[in-house]
């Protein structure tokens, strides 16, 4: 496993923890632009994603990159993650994630 | 600085939190080290400030190893300011990282110019501010109450710590009882406290004390306690979460708190879906639920088995957003009140939300109160609003099922009774003598780890009715229980697949409809692979395609003879595949129930 570029898994509240370093999240894409996407997260925040979408977008999108304020992520990654997509099971990874499981993860 | 603080540590921290990249690393010195439950507290000196922190319970081995110290100096790696619920003028660090860097000191370290904060000065200043709110009538006394009082958290409270006062709701409380016992006769009560930060604590009065108390100590009302003892609670009779529990006698000092604003959360709920509960039936855990009553029963009297006393009861049917109803039975006071102002306001459809509910097995599914439970009627909180937006949207209008009928073994619409009675495998291991009486049923998630090649694995069949035939004279099958010959026989699985899960493995018996879920084909369409010439042998492959695949099995268990020896015999009554989303919701609910709720 490659672990030399770990991201910390967020949703719009818990960004602000990691400014600066590499996070990664999944949104509901609301609105794409030529170089940019507007998602809601999976806290129902809004989240500015810089980068194009993939060209075939499906509802939820995974982004991996860093998060340049509380609510914007520069992608460096985008997967998307289908129609089908439970926001709230990953709301609560991402809480459990951050909280008393933190150091389960990288 | 290698052997000292910090200069303005504390100060330095608590302003770069709100940029929150940053973390730096202070040295501070350790001041009232104690234990709370297993994890250790302490406050943070850095000659000038104090500051709460907690330790998780990965370093209670540091300090009882004596690597950490009371008085010693550590070096704070990482960790994150919060702030104390209820006081929003106070921070406490949750430390996750720390080094030593010099064992215990003399003495407190104190700033050059000699001014310590000690924590009285911090808590002048709490009431001053208070004090700005409170209303012009009562003012003067109740500010000056608070002054005088330091309040601890429940949770910092232990047997080894004399003075302390705490400020508490009482949320729950038992009646007086009188009881009789060796050394004499006695009346006792309980009562459940608990304080702004949510915590807990279990508080017992007897005799004088009880007496003193009983009247003073009302459901919903805020009080300043101090002078009580504390000792290790009594695991069996548990009723919050809290490693102590309380005992108040005539010294006691308990202060009604008339005027402050305390926030200390109403009921602390823990609601069961109704579609869930089939997993809890019979079990000695008691559960909440919240639904928009249906229907009210009338009270009825039973008579009480043990002493043929009369009591009422009432039954209510609950609904909630899984379409599932399930009846609650009130019993005494919850029958009679309670229940009657539920009657006249059926009409409405409210809200109720029940804490402490035995679940029982009678039509399945049947939930009952206890002496503890505890009811509220449209309580306010998010789940009670949810489910009202529902009911009104859409519950008012759609059909929905008694929960007990999902338990019966139809195999058809098996997914509904998916998600209730889950156990992992080893529940089977464990029981070896499960479903001695009559067969008990169980949905569990496992992988087909092995299917033997050369077993058994089908069997002639009638196509009319499915039973064994018989080879008949000259030719063609014979079917006993349809009493003709038939030209053919269809070929119909009975298999014993292997199941494996993280807690163990076990056989199970699969018969047709569910062996043709987990191979993928017919019997008729894998005997003639299995007969097929070639270099592929494509019936082993059929057999490792369905090998380690993941299903959700619903099962009932029974006890066979095999050889004058009783044995376990699982057989798979449906198949299903894995909803994803809501296995991830199961193990989410599972997850905050095996959490220590004892929040530091």
């Amino acid at each position: 496993m490659d672990t030399s570029s770990p991201s910390a898994f967020v949703n719009g509240s818990l960004m602000r923890r990691y400014i600066g370093q590499k996070v990664r999240t999944v949104v509901q894409v609301i609105g794409s632009d030529v170089g940019s996407v507007v998602g809601k997260s999976t806290d129902d925040l809004q989240i500015f994603v810089k980068g194009s979408p993939p060209t075939t977008p499906t509802t939820y999108l995974e982004v991996i990159g860093i998060a340049e304020s509380e609510n914007s992520i520069r992608a460096e990654v985008k997967t998307n993650f289908g129609n089908n997509f439970d926001p709230l099971n990953y709301n609560e990874l991402c809480k459990l994630a951050n909280g008393e499981f933190k150091h389960f993860f990288i | 600085m290698a052997n000292s603080v910090t200069q303005d540590g504390i100060a330095t921290v608590l302003s770069s939190q709100s940029s929150s990249s940053v973390r730096p690393e202070i040295v501070v010195q350790v001041i009232d080290l104690k234990p709370v439950g297993n994890r250790y507290t302490f406050n943070a000196n850095d000659g000038k400030k104090k500051i709460k922190v907690v330790l998780p319970a990965t370093l209670t081995s540091d300090i009882i190893s004596g690597k950490i110290q009371n008085l010693g100096l550590i070096r704070l790696l990482d960790y994150t300011a919060n702030d104390i619920p209820g006081n929003s003028e106070e921070k406490y660090l949750l430390v996750t990282k720390c080094e030593v860097v010099a064992c215990a000191l003399d003495s407190e370290i104190k700033d050059s110019t000699g001014i310590v904060l000690k924590p009285k000065d911090k808590f002048v200043a709490k009431s001053a501010s208070q004090r700005i709110n409170e209303q012009s009538g009562n003012a003067a006394p109740a500010a000056r109450m608070a002054m005088t009082r330091r309040v601890h958290p429940l949770v910092s409270l232990s047997p080894y710590q004399g003075s302390w006062t705490i400020k508490v709701r009482v949320t729950n409380k038992g009646v007086m009882k009188n009881y009789k016992n060796a050394r004499g006769e006695g009346c006792v009560f309980y009562v459940e406290l608990t304080d702004e930060e949510g915590t807990q604590i279990q508080a017992t009065m007897f005799n004088a004390a009880a007496k003193k108390f009983y009247d003073t100590l009302q459901m919903g009302k805020v009080f300043y306690i101090s002078k009580g003892s504390l000792k290790l609670a009594n695991n069996q009779f548990k009723t919050v979460q809290n490693d102590y529990e309380m005992t108040l006698n005539e010294n006691s000092v308990v202060e009604e708190s008339k005027n402050e604003e305390m926030s200390v959360p109403e009921t602390k709920f823990n609601f069961v879906p109704i579609d869930e509960l089939g997993a809890y039936v019979n079990q000695k855990d008691l559960i909440d639920v919240i639904g928009v009553v249906q229907s009210v029963s009338p009270t009825m009297s039973i008579r009480r088995k043990s002493d043929n006393e009369m009591i009422p009861k009432r039954d209510i049917t609950l609904a909630d957003e899984t379409k599932k109803t399930v009846v609650v039975s009130l019993w005494n006071d919850l029958a009679t009140g309670l229940g009657q102002e539920l009657l006249d306001m059926a009409d409405k459809y409210p809200i109720i939300a029940i804490k402490s509910l035995k679940v029982g097995d009678f039509q399945g599914v049947s939930l009952s109160t206890v002496s503890r439970s505890n009811v509220v009627i449209n309580p306010d909180i998010p789940e009670a609003t949810k489910l009202r937006s529902w009911y009104d949207s859409e519950g008012k209008e759609t059909s929905m099922s008694a929960i007990g009928s999902g338990m019966s073994p139809s195999a058809n619409n098996g997914s509904r009774a998916m998600y209730s009675d889950r156990v992992c495998l080893s529940h089977f291991t464990t029981n070896p003598s499960l479903g001695t009486d009559k067969p008990v049923f169980f949905s569990t998630r496992a992988y087909i780890s092995f299917i033997k090649p050369d077993q058994v694995m089908w069997y002639r069949a009638c196509k009319t009715c499915h039973e064994k035939v018989t080879e008949a004279m000259y030719s063609g099958y014979w079917c006993e229980n349809c009493q003709k010959k038939n030209e053919e026989y269809s070929l119909r699985y009975i298999m014993a697949v292997k199941v494996s899960d993280s807690t163990g493995e076990a056989w199970f018996s699969a018969f047709n409809d569910e062996a043709e879920k987990i191979i993928g084909c017919t019997a008729d369409e894998l005997r003639k692979l299995k007969s097929e010439e070639g270099k592929v042998n494509k019936f082993q492959t059929k057999l490792k395609e369905a090998t380690w695949s993941e299903h959700l099995f619903r099962v009932s268990v029974s006890q066979q003879e095999y050889n004058s020896e009783k044995r376990q015999k699982i057989t798979v009554k449906s198949v299903s595949r894995i909803d994803f989303a809501a296995e991830t919701r199961l193990l989410l609910r599972d997850i905050s129930k095996n959490k220590n709720t004892s929040q530091f």
